[in-house]
């Protein structure tokens, strides 16, 4: 049972996506709690946060608090860069940045969910992992400066003339459907309900993966790693039961509370005002 | 002392007669000669005035709204659909059976925005009591000129003339309408939309795909994840 796992990411990096989850999950009720207003189910999530006017105030506080992770976030990713093999070491294999590679991949890994072709040499971050980072890195400054406009009326109107604000509220809507679409269907099931990670992938809450997983699932990462002689310094040890039935729970948790404002969303739809 | 009495009398009845004339209240302090030009500005330094800031011309009794996405009110807060009624003291006047009539009856279309159905205002509490006056008739309270002081800030205090142009009223954004009517709206709106359904029609069916691709491939024994 020892020794069989590779570090990931770091405890830093886990708690990140912790803090990402938990205000995303909250600005996600409370913003359908007062989009869904209307109905009854919308009334339900307001109620739980205290009414229509504590999800304001709640949207607005939680918001802040993403915006100052968000800017923490890029002192951090500064601060990862590796400045003395820069700029070539934006383009290395352990780089988030999208890369050709990353197209030659997503065209191989098409190729395999149609079967015509083995599955690809995916590196230490897969296309679409990349892509999920991107995309929350864009929603968040499109989300933070509109949530700020809409949140700051009368300062922000003293920048932008006050039409904008309609303008704004929809760029904020609309980025909010596509990010939560993206995030409780998508992300949701690639990461944890597809049959290969099934129950759930607890990569970022273990901050480690099974080895052998990774040597069929990222062989380049593993060949790298091998070859490096990094191999070594990454393996770790498995979680406890104890902590393991944390990450499920917490896991769980926020999926079940995603696929909540998910099903609720979709069919309440049409009993509201747009 | 008794001798100035007389000219304390005339002040203070200069004072009433001013009161007596004065307009209603403002819930703001301001007027604005333009959207980025307040009073202060231009009577400190110059004197200079803009051409509503002074009482009406004899041949320009009333001064309107500037056409559309002309000048610094590019907006109006109806969506600026042509209003014929648009300059009369009442904007009602000469309406059959007016008052057994409700506003949603002729103004369908005003009465579904954020500000009736979330914050359930009421159409009075912004457009006044009767008679309503036209929006762009010289004394109204919703002329943009001072909109914002007597309606806006109301609520949102401080409110500007820029903040004023918010569309209270807007059009539905996928609408060909909003194109007229407010064309940033509409191009944004659909930017916004085929960046969402893009990325959906990308990642939907590559998900599923997947989901039943690993559904014919069993994943490979592993040393710790097998006992799960």
């Amino acid at each position: 049972m020892n020794n069989t796992r590779i570090r990931r990411f770091t405890a830093v990096q886990r708690l990140f996506h912790l803090l990402l989850m938990a205000s995303f999950l909250a600005q996600g009720a409370t913003g359908l709690a007062r989009m869904y207003i209307e109905t009854p189910w919308g009334q339900y999530i307001a109620w739980v946060f205290g009414g229509y006017e504590y999800c304001l105030t709640i949207h607005i506080y939680v918001g802040i608090f993403m915006l100052a992770g968000f800017l923490v976030h890029f002192f951090y990713l500064l601060a990862k860069i590796d400045w003395k093999g820069f700029p070539g070491s934006l383009m290395g294999r352990d780089s988030v940045l999208l890369q050709p590679r990353d197209a030659k991949e997503a065209y191989e890994h098409v190729l395999w969910l149609i079967g015509i072709r083995g599955w690809p040499r995916f590196d230490r971050w897969g296309y679409w992992e990349k892509f999920d980072y991107w995309a929350v890195f864009w929603g968040m400054v499109i989300m933070g400066v509109t949530g700020l406009l809409l949140a700051f009326s009368v300062s922000s109107s003293r920048i932008i003339p006050g039409w904008g604000l309609n303008v704004a509220f929809w760029v904020h809507r609309i980025e909010a459907i596509l990010a939560m679409g993206h995030v409780f269907i998508i992300h949701f099931f690639i990461g944890h309900l597809r049959r290969h990670n099934f129950p759930m992938d607890k990569a970022m809450f273990e901050g480690s993966v099974d080895i052998d997983s990774v040597r069929h699932e990222r062989p380049a990462w593993y060949e790298r790693l091998e070859k490096n002689d990094d191999l070594k310094g990454a393996i770790t040890t498995e979680a406890g039961r104890g902590r393991r039935a944390v990450f499920y729970a917490v896991g769980y948790l926020a999926m079940f509370t995603g696929l909540f404002l998910l099903i609720g969303g979709i069919l309440n739809s049409a009993a509201i005002t747009w | 002392m008794k001798g100035r009495w007389w000219f304390h009398k005339v002040v203070l009845s200069m004072m009433a007669a001013v009161l007596l004339v004065a307009p209603g209240t403002a819930y703001s302090q301001e007027e604005v000669s333009s959207a980025i030009r307040r009073y202060r500005d231009m009577e400190v330094s110059t004197g200079y005035y803009e051409r509503y800031e002074v009482l009406p011309q004899r041949r320009r009794p009333l001064v309107g709204l500037p056409g559309l996405r002309r000048d610094q009110f590019p907006y109006s807060p109806s969506g600026a659909q042509v209003r014929l009624r648009s300059r009369l003291a009442d904007s009602h006047y000469g309406v059959k059976f007016y008052n057994v009539q409700k506003c949603e009856t002729c103004h369908p279309a005003q009465s579904d925005d954020l500000h009736t159905v979330r914050a359930n205002l009421t159409c009075r509490q912004c457009h006044g009591g009767e008679p309503i006056a036209s929006i762009e008739h010289y004394y109204s309270p919703m002329n943009p000129i001072r909109r914002h002081a007597y309606v806006c800030a109301k609520c949102h205090e401080g409110a500007s003339a820029s903040f004023a142009s918010y569309v209270i009223h807007p059009p539905n954004p996928a609408d060909v309408k909003a194109l007229e009517e407010f064309p940033a709206l509409f191009y944004v709106f659909w930017a916004m939309a085929a960046i969402a359904v893009g990325t959906f029609l990308v990642f939907l069916p590559h998900t599923f795909l997947w989901g039943i691709r690993e559904l014919l491939a069993r994943k490979k024994e592993t040393s710790s994840e097998s006992h799960e």
